[in-house]
Parts: structure tokens; C-alpha cells; sequence
């Protein structure tokens, strides 16, 4: 196992006309599971082929514990590049890439066998790993004659095999449906977890990102827009676009104006929390955006506070509502928890003053620690 | 409920119900399968004739017209056909088989080179690759008989080999790219963070993973060197003399002996005929899928 240290590395398709990572750095610790989240394009699955030693980045340096794999810009005997084939890595592609024309038996031992490991040892490790993953009777099947759900164990299976020091996942679950997803993700989780291997896994699905990971890497365009535990990235985003992000349904923004002690959005007021005035007395008559989960709305039992809502639709979740509220002409959703839908159409909201994000509008950077 | 079966049973009608071909679509079948007949006539009764010639004794040959069937079944023509052409088929059947081998293994290892490695001016190799398959042989066999000359392989079953090894390879290696461009790249990725480098990969992965392809673009480097002349007659002296040159001598030796050159002919044509029975649906599949890929 080893950690995984990322210095200053930048990544270019054009030989420096632009960039597609622009000076990443990261450490992730020895056994983590990190995940590397973000919209399509933002360069999470370049930096995964940068560590795999797949892509060579234009400058930085990638270190797996105190060994260099990638050192790139530096001049003269400074440049190191270290295969991939020599990085001890596993990884599983969203493709699966299982080789055809092999029994999964021999796709599971294709690496070991590459390493010359004896053949005891190589059908101890594939045995091992089939009934850890309850592929056991697909052992002698070739890969056109699985399901796909199989196919991913197999290719899961394939990476576990070797024992490697860093376990590479480029969104793996992509290719399943819903329920096999959930499924595969509690016994990856579990997988990592008895093995303790430093996992990198690339995903834009946050849920995934939410539920697997110890560590979460949110990336837009080349650049980490925040890094952290699953709740810190959720509790206290460090702006705008984190906060969009992450949760379902997505948190709601709303422009505000600091006056005296209130946020005024037009439609509604809130009284600032005492908390809060020490972070908004600099934005004094200056707008700034609110955003308030969905989750962080409940119906209110008092005036004070209370935000006007008129309900547009409903949306049963089996454990709560999904209710589409217009505030003003703002469409809002807001999670209810309760038992049964309210019948009104006109509701009185309340927020949770404890969990309110304020951001700049201008950087979009948190405004409240 | 009556309307509702009496609704189904319409449905079914409509369903059954076949249309009958207007009288002037019939005429223009009719039209189409007698002129289909006669080109079938056309392009089969020379062949027609040469089967029934080969079987012919040289006396009926000259009595009777060569789509006649011959009155007396006879090997004659075959046996001395073999006399001749015996040595020069051993020659073009390893000039053919070794040949063949080379080209498909250059082309197949610059294919792999070409489709499945950046590196610079890729490009520029492949596009003298393919306009190496548009060089006219005929602009550079002067050159070549100098070359192979000076090699000492002139009227050598090797010189032979090398020639066809190295022309064929252009061509191979233009097709074997397509094939090779299916091979997804993430197969690649992961062999090599299975621990293989690029010949390892090329072994384990890419070969196994295209012997279809490799099977087509060798039966098609079989048939053009078994059916080659040109190198054949300018390289390939008395000893290594290809059984194409050896027909073409048949001709000019045996005046008149129609039996024997068309028996010859038949012997030539034999293996190819053979591979294109037994191999043709791996040909059409593997001509198909590399078509796919290069569109």
C-alpha cells in the first residue's frame, strides 16, 4: 500500500495552448478511499491516467510514498517516468476491458502470470477472489457469455487479484443499472475496506461520492474546487459550485441584500442570525447569494422567519415529499419529512438558520465559516 | 364484443392478404433473370470448356468443340500437365506460404505500430505506406533485378520471397490497420497495467484478438503471389521458376496441346478455389469488419 502525493502537476493536449489540468496538488494517505468528482471535462479521469503513468503530465510530480513515479518539466536527470507497467497499480475501466478471448480464470490471472508468480500461489489469489466476489462459477465462462453486472465483478476481481499498492476505479459502476449499482457499491466499500488499499475512484455521480469515499476531490475545469470528508464538503462548501453539486435535489440560491439585521431575497426576509453578523457586517448593502438545501426548509410553526410559498407539484419519494414551491417566481424545492403531503396550497416555510451558505455573488467564495 | 372479433378477423385478413405483383413487374423479372442467366452463361462456359478439354485426349481435342463433354474420360492431360508443372508448384507454393507469412508479419507488426502507438509523423508513415500500395511494379524492376542481383538471390526461391515479403507488406499493413482499430484501447491500457509491455501486448492481446483479420489479409496475400507473374519472370530464373511461368511456357512448348494447358490451369486455379471454398465466410466477416472500421 502506499500513499499518494500529487505536486504542481499540469496536463496539456496542445503542447500548452491550454490546460487541462492546471497545477494540481493533492495528497491522498496511505489506505484512503478517494474519490475524484466532477461534471464531464473537468479532468478527473486525466489526473487517474497521469497516476496510472497511462498520460504523461506537461509539468509536476507524482510520488507513490517516498518513490518519484512521474517527475515532468524538470530538466536534465531530474525527468523520471516510471511505466505503468512497473507502478504496481490495478485498474478497472468503465469498459470493463476484459480480454476477449480469454476464459476469466485466465483474465484474473493475466497479471500474475505476467509476474511470473508460481502457479499455486496464482489459483490460491484467483479462488480467493472469485468467492469474495461470488463469481466462482463463471471461472471457466469467457467474457461475450456475461451479463454486465458480471463482467464488472470480473474485472473488479481482476485488479483485487494482484494485491496492488494503488486500486484505480474510471467510474466502474457507469455501465449498471440502479440496483446492481447500489449493490456493487456496499461490496466495493466493503472490498476496500478489509484490504485497506489506497483506492482512487473517478465518478460524477455524487451519491457514489457521498457514499464511498473517506476523502472527496471536487474538480471543475483542471482545478480542485474543494477537497475533504464526504461532510465537509456537504456542510460547509467552500463555494457556489460545491454547493450545486452536491446534494439531490440541488441546494436552492437565492440573491439577497444585507439591510440593517435582515437578508432581503424581495419575496422574503430573514432576520440575520447572531452568528452571521461578524461574516455579512462587510457586505453591509451589498447583495450576497443565499442558498438553503432542500432538506433545511421545514414548514413553519410561527410568523417569525416564515417564507411564503405557494406548493406547484409534489413528488412522493416513499420516505418523503418532494415539494415544488414558488416563492415569489422562484421555483424551490424542499424535502418533507413528514408523514403525509400537506394538503395546503399556500405553505409557510421556515429554514434552518443554523445551516444558511452565503456566498459572494462576484467570486462565488463562501462568505460564513 | 362481436365487433371486436369481427375486427381481429379483419386484422388477420389485412396480415394475410398478399399483394399481387402488377403484370409489368413480372416482365421486368423475367427480364432481369434472363439477362443474369446469360452473364452466368458467359462468364461459365469458358470454364465449362476447360474442365471438359482437361479430361479430353489430345486427338478428341482437336474433333470435337472444347463445351462438348468428352467421350472418353482421361487423366492424360493431368499427368502430363504434372510432368511440367511438378517442381515449378513446389516453388510457387513456397514462394507463396513464405511470402505470404512475411508480409502479414511486417504488416501486422506496423499495423499495430501505426494504430495503437502515437508517435511522431505517424501520419506520414502511414501515408507512404498507402501510396507504396499504389507504386506500379513495373517502375521499379529495374532497379529491383539490380538490387536482387547484387543480393545474389537472382533465380532463388529466397529472392522470390524477400521481393513478395517486402511489396506485400505495404498492402498488408493498409488493411491489418483497420482490423487493428477495433482492438479497444482500454484492452491496451489494461494489459499494460497488467504488467506488459508493447510486444507483450501485441502477443497476447492484439494477435489473438484478430486472427480473423490476420487469416483474410493472408489468404488475400496467398492468392495475389500464387497468381503473380510479373516478379516471377523477371526474377525467377529456370530453377526458381513460379508454376504461373511454367503455365505460360505449356502454351508455347506444347503447340496445341489444349488437354494438357488446361488441365495446367486447372491445377493452378485448384488451391485458390480451395481456400476461397473453405475460408470464405471468414473473408467476407473480416473484408466487412474492416470496411466498418475505415469508414
Amino acid at each position: 500500500m502506499a500513499s499518494i502525493q500529487i505536486k504542481d502537476m499540469s496536463v496539456s493536449y496542445n503542447k500548452g495552448k491550454s490546460y487541462v489540468l492546471d497545477k494540481l496538488n493533492l495528497d491522498i494517505k496511505d489506505g484512503e478511499f478517494c474519490v475524484f468528482l466532477g461534471p464531464s471535462g473537468c479532468g478527473k479521469s486525466t489526473a487517474m491516467h497521469c497516476i496510472a503513468g497511462l498520460l504523461h503530465p506537461a509539468s509536476g510530480e507524482i510520488r507513490f510514498g517516498d518513490t518519484v513515479m512521474t517527475r515532468a518539466g524538470a530538466k536534465g536527470r531530474d525527468k523520471i517516468f516510471v511505466p505503468p507497467q512497473e507502478r504496481n497499480i490495478a485498474m478497472v475501466f468503465q469498459e470493463y476491458a476484459l480480454y476477449p478471448n480469454m476464459t476469466v480464470r485466465e483474465n484474473m490471472s493475466f497479471a500474475l502470470k505476467t509476474k511470473k508468480a508460481p502457479k499455486d500461489e496464482i489459483e490460491k489469489r484467483v479462488s480467493y477472489m472469485a468467492q469474495m466476489l461470488s463469481i466462482e462459477q463463471l471461472l471457466d465462462r469467457r467474457p461475450a457469455e456475461l451479463s454486465g453486472g458480471q463482467r464488472q465483478r470480473v474485472a473488479l476481481g481482476r485488479a483485487l487479484v494482484r494485491d496492488p499498492q494503488v486500486f484505480l476505479l474510471d467510474e466502474p459502476l457507469g455501465n449498471l443499472d440502479a440496483k446492481l449499482r447500489d449493490q456493487v457499491r456496499y461490496e466495493l466499500k466493503k472490498i476496500q475496506l478489509q484490504l485497506g488499499i489506497t483506492t482512487i475512484y473517478v465518478t460524477h455521480d455524487q451519491t457514489e461520492a457521498m457514499t464511498m469515499a473517506d476523502h472527496i476531490v471536487l474538480m471543475k475545469d483542471g482545478h480542485i474546487m474543494q477537497q475533504g470528508t464526504p461532510n465537509e464538503l456537504y456542510d460547509h462548501p467552500e463555494n457556489e459550485f460545491v454547493a450545486g453539486f452536491l446534494g439531490t435535489p440541488q441546494i436552492n440560491i437565492f440573491s439577497c441584500e444585507v439591510r440593517d439585521d435582515v437578508l432581503d431575497a424581495g419575496d422574503f426576509r430573514l432576520r440575520i442570525p447572531q452568528e452571521l453578523r461578524a461574516s455579512l457586517a462587510p457586505y453591509a448593502g451589498k447583495r450576497v447569494d443565499l442558498g438553503i438545501r432542500p432538506s433545511d426548509f421545514e414548514l413553519a410553526s410561527s410568523q417569525e422567519n416564515a417564507i411564503a410559498a405557494h406548493v406547484d407539484s409534489i413528488e412522493p419519494l416513499g420516505d418523503a415529499y418532494l415539494i415544488y414551491v414558488r416563492i415569489g417566481e422562484k421555483v424551490v424545492v424542499f424535502k418533507y419529512t413528514g408523514e403525509h403531503a400537506p394538503q395546503d396550497r399556500e405553505l409557510l416555510l421556515t429554514a434552518n438558520m443554523k445551516k444558511l451558505h452565503l456566498f459572494d455573488p462576484q467570486t462565488q467564495e463562501r462568505i460564513n465559516q | 364484443m362481436q365487433n371486436d372479433i369481427a375486427r381481429s378477423k379483419e386484422a388477420q385478413q389485412a396480415q394475410t392478404v398478399r399483394v399481387k405483383p402488377r403484370w409489368h413487374m413480372t416482365v421486368l423479372h423475367i427480364v432481369y433473370y434472363l439477362i443474369m442467366i446469360a452473364f452466368l452463361v458467359f462468364y461459365m462456359l469458358p470454364f465449362w470448356g476447360t474442365v471438359m478439354t482437361s479430361f479430353k485426349t489430345n486427338s478428341e481435342v482437336m474433333t470435337t468443340t472444347p463445351i462438348m463433354p468428352p467421350r472418353q474420360w482421361t487423366l492424360e492431360g493431368y499427368a502430363s500437365a504434372m510432368e511440367e508443372l511438378g517442381q515449378p508448384l513446389m516453388t510457387s507454393l513456397l514462394v507463396t506460404l513464405f511470402g505470404a507469412a512475411g508480409s502479414v508479419f511486417l504488416g501486422s507488426i506496423c499495423a499495430y505500430g501505426l494504430s495503437k502507438w502515437k508517435f511522431r509523423f505517424n501520419n506520414v508513415f502511414f501515408i507512404a505506406l498507402v501510396a507504396a500500395t499504389y507504386l506500379p511494379f513495373q517502375a521499379i524492376l529495374i532497379p529491383l533485378l539490380q538490387t536482387i542481383n547484387a543480393l545474389d538471390l537472382y533465380d532463388n526461391v529466397w529472392g522470390l520471397v524477400l521481393v513478395h515479403t517486402v511489396f506485400g507488406m505495404p498492402m498488408c499493413t493498409v488493411m491489418m490497420r483497420g482490423y487493428y482499430a477495433d482492438v479497444p484501447d482500454a484492452l491496451i491500457r489494461q494489459a499494460m497495467i497488467d504488467g506488459n509491455g508493447v510486444w507483450q501486448i501485441y502477443r497476447k492481446i492484439v494477435v489473438p484478438n484478430t486472427k480473423i483479420a490476420t487469416i483474410t489479409v493472408f489468404v488475400f496475400q496467398c492468392t495475389s503471389i500464387w497468381n503473380e507473374m510479373l516478379f516471377a519472370l523477371v526474377l525467377g530464373g529456370y530453377d526458381s521458376k513460379p508454376a504461373t511461368i511454367a503455365l505460360n511456357e505449356l502454351a508455347g512448348t506444347m503447340a496445341a496441346e489444349f488437354n494438357v494447358q488446361m488441365a495446367g490451369s486447372l491445377i493452378l486455379a485448384l488451391p485458390v478455389l480451395v481456400l476461397y471454398i473453405f475460408m470464405g465466410k471468414y473473408l467476407i466477416s473480416g473484408q466487412m469488419s474492416g470496411a466498418v472500421t475505415a469508414s
